[in-house]
């Protein structure tokens, strides 16, 4: 058990009556990159929305310990302060709200006690790691932003808040070359400067590319149906999900 | 020394076309306390001159006034008498052949006494702004010329126990483009203090002008604000309002315009903050005269305590306007259960092949937000604090004049020490 930073147990959860996750287990240790890949609606965002605790969802079985706790009884944002981070498939909009005031808001809330000018210089430091316009700072958040400038928003959140566990939902997906190459700077960032462990849901193969992957996660229609080394990765790619349809289907069947 | 009398200014704000009177918000009375020395603390930077009975935009309505007879000639009695069937066949088949509405006859007497220099209404109502400009005494008037650009700013510092009202008259001639911007502070003051600011503002915005008018109320605790605005466009004029409702106990903000030009256009931009025990009241009322006229009215408030709000917004879309657009827009975030929040939207509509849209969000914050900021940290107190500090914070970053933008940063500080931190310039 040592350095386990998430064990999830028969992990089951729903939307209302709908039953999305069946029987997850999954294992993280500190300081790993694993990756979560699976058919579209196979369950993977809700796998980080429970997580992380969204209310959209309910738990309904199974356990999930993360850094030594069970988190599931946790609201969200205790979670987010005990080191959860999740950068989310559809960043949501605030209007009303300039960026720069809710990640203020957010550090604020973190206890990270940064002076403003230490907050500002971080913020400018990191708009230009990750080639990002500072003018975006006194902009609403999110709004108008593009799809990418939004996946460059969450990756910036990231790496201001430095947590010990980030669960990265198709932050790749959409971006042209230009903003993949950043994402993926931000990713290698978090885990030089932060050690940080991270968890990669992904279409594509193209992020990994610059990542040394310690485990795959194969999830269909809710069930982890495999999972191996970085090799899994490469398998899928040539093989699609084929081959582990069919056997979810059995286990829906029984 | 002058001091003002006791007084309730009865009927102020008031809706042409009233609603329910159980609902309580036709109108409203503004309790003008005795004793308030008249001390206009009102300072003006740019072009404007200040005199006594200035009388630039009244010769500029009678200008307009001429013009607009000779362009729309009085209708024939014939013309009348057949108006006067339809509207009868009208209320019939409206009203099952009750009389016609207070509103209807007196909307019926405007137009018939084809008077351009009546139909010039003031948003907090006549009384209250003969009440402003009296306490004013003399007027800021500031003039574009045909072509000209002309920038003007001013402060309205209130005082303890005193009455400081500025009187402003705006005429933008022909293509003339103008901007005021307006700030309304105080001097910090303690608790317990009594104060009234205000600012009448008139605009005669000429063919093809742009006027923009800022107005910015950051006063303390223990003043009332009063904000009169009465607008006039032109054929092409195109106004812009934005007004940032911050500060004071109570405040009533008042706007009417007259867009009787042909593509005129008027934009109002409302942002406002309600807290404590403070009460805000906004009145607003346009009326369509002019083909393909266009207004907009935007309100973006955050609530809480248990402060208390109304807004009436009234688009009078008027026989003749064809092609014309309305439409207001409303959102609120209420943030404590003890908050009261009255919203009236009215779109009258006497012509065919028009618009008027009135769309609001009232309510709090949504889920998914709350989720998404609390994955970020934030409990939902926490989430709710930074919404009514980005109003602030919003309203300074937009600030049009680095006065607008200060006092704002003082109120904020107020509200929450070390706001001034994040409007520190950077070092270079
Ligand atoms: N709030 C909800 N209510 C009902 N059903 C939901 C809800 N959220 C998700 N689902 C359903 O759960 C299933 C899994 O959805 P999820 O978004 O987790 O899939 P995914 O693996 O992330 O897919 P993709 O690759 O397309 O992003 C889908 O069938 C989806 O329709
Ligand atoms: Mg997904």
């Amino acid at each position: 058990m040592d350095n386990m930073l998430l064990i999830c147990r028969g992990l089951c959860a729903s939307a209302g009556e709908k039953a999305i996750l069946h029987d997850v287990d999954f294992e993280m240790r500190s300081g790993e990159a694993h990756v979560l890949m699976g058919p579209n609606g196979a369950g993977k965002s809700t796998f980080g929305h429970v997580i992380m605790g969204d209310p959209a969802f309910q738990v309904t079985g199974g356990s999930i310990v993360f850094d030594g706790i069970d988190i599931v009884g946790l609201s969200t944002d205790k979670r987010s302060k005990a080191g959860l981070f999740l950068s989310f498939q559809a960043p949501v909009e605030i209007p009303g709200v300039p960026l720069r005031s809710f990640l203020r808001a957010m550090v604020d809330a973190h206890g990270l006690k940064m002076k403003n000018k230490e907050f500002k210089g971080r913020i400018k430091e990191l708009s230009a790691e990750l080639d990002m316009n500072p003018a975006y700072l006194d902009r609403e958040l999110g709004v108008g932003f593009s799809g990418g400038e939004k996946k460059k928003v969450e990756m910036l959140q990231l790496l201001l808040l430095r947590p010990k566990l980030a669960i990265l939902d198709e932050t790749d997906s959409g971006l042209d070359v230009d903003a993949l190459s950043v994402v993926s700077r931000g990713m290698e960032l978090y885990r030089q400067e932060c050690g940080g462990t991270l968890l990669v849901i992904t279409h594509n193969t193209r992020i990994l590319e610059r990542l040394t992957v310690d485990r795959a996660h194969v999830m269909v229609a809710g069930h982890i149906v495999d999972e191996g080394p970085a090799s899994l990765i490469d398998e899928i790619d040539a093989q699609g999900f084929e081959r582990y349809e069919t056997a979810g289907l059995a286990i829906e069947g029984k | 020394m002058m001091a003002t009398q006791a007084m309730i200014l009865e009927h102020a704000a008031a809706m042409p076309a009233p609603t329910w009177h159980f609902l309580k918000m036709n109108d409203t009375a503004i309790e003008i306390p005795e004793g308030l020395e008249i001390s206009p603390h009102v300072k003006v930077s740019g072009p404007a001159k200040i005199l006594k009975g200035a009388d630039d935009i009244e010769r500029a309505v009678e200008g307009a006034q001429e013009a607009w007879s000779a362009k729309h000639p009085a209708p024939t009695q014939q013309e009348i008498a057949e108006r006067e069937a339809f509207l009868a066949a009208e209320v019939d088949a409206t009203y099952g052949g009750t009389a016609q509405s207070d509103y209807q006859k007196h909307a019926d007497a405007l137009e018939a006494s084809r008077s351009l220099s009546q139909a010039f209404e003031h948003g907090l109502g006549s009384e209250a702004a003969m009440f402003l400009q009296r306490v004013a005494g003399k007027r800021v008037v500031v003039e574009g010329e045909a072509g000209q650009n002309v920038e003007v700013d001013m402060i309205v510092k209130s005082v303890p126990e005193a009455v400081s009202v500025a009187a402003i008259d705006v005429v933008a001639k022909c293509g003339a483009e103008v901007n005021v911007r307006v700030t309304v502070d105080s001097q910090d003051a303690d608790n317990g203090t009594n104060g009234i600011a205000g600012t009448t503002i008139r605009v005669f915005a000429d063919v093809g002008s742009r006027v923009g008018i800022e107005r910015a109320q950051t006063l303390g605790e223990g003043y009332i604000d009063l904000d009169d605005i009465a607008l006039f466009a032109q054929d092409n004029a195109h106004v812009t309002v934005k007004q940032t409702v911050l500060g004071a106990d109570v405040s009533f903000t008042g706007l009417a315009g007259d867009l009787r030009g042909q593509d005129s256009n008027v934009v109002v931009d409302t942002r406002y903050l309600g807290r404590g025990m403070q009460k805000r009241d906004f009145n607003y009322l346009l009326r369509h005269h002019g083909p393909r006229t266009k207004c907009e009215l935007r309100a973006n408030g955050v609530l809480m305590d248990e402060c208390s709000k109304t807004l009436r917004g009234t688009i009078d879309l008027i026989r003749g306007c064809k092609g014309a657009e309305g439409s207001e827009s409303e959102t609120v975030l209420l943030i404590d259960e003890g908050v009261r929040n009255k919203t009236v939207p009215v779109i009258l509509c006497n012509e065919d092949d028009v618009a008027g849209n009135h769309g609001a969000t009232i309510g709090h914050i949504d889920e998914k937000q709350l989720f998404y900021l609390a994955s970020r940290g934030l409990s939902q107190e926490e989430a709710e604090a930074m919404f009514a500090s980005a109003i602030v914070e919003q309203a300074a970053l937009d600030a049009g004049s680095s006065e607008i933008r200060e006092s704002v940063i003082r109120l904020g500080e107020r509200l929450a020490p070390g706001f001034d931190e994040i409007f520190e310039e950077e070092e270079i």
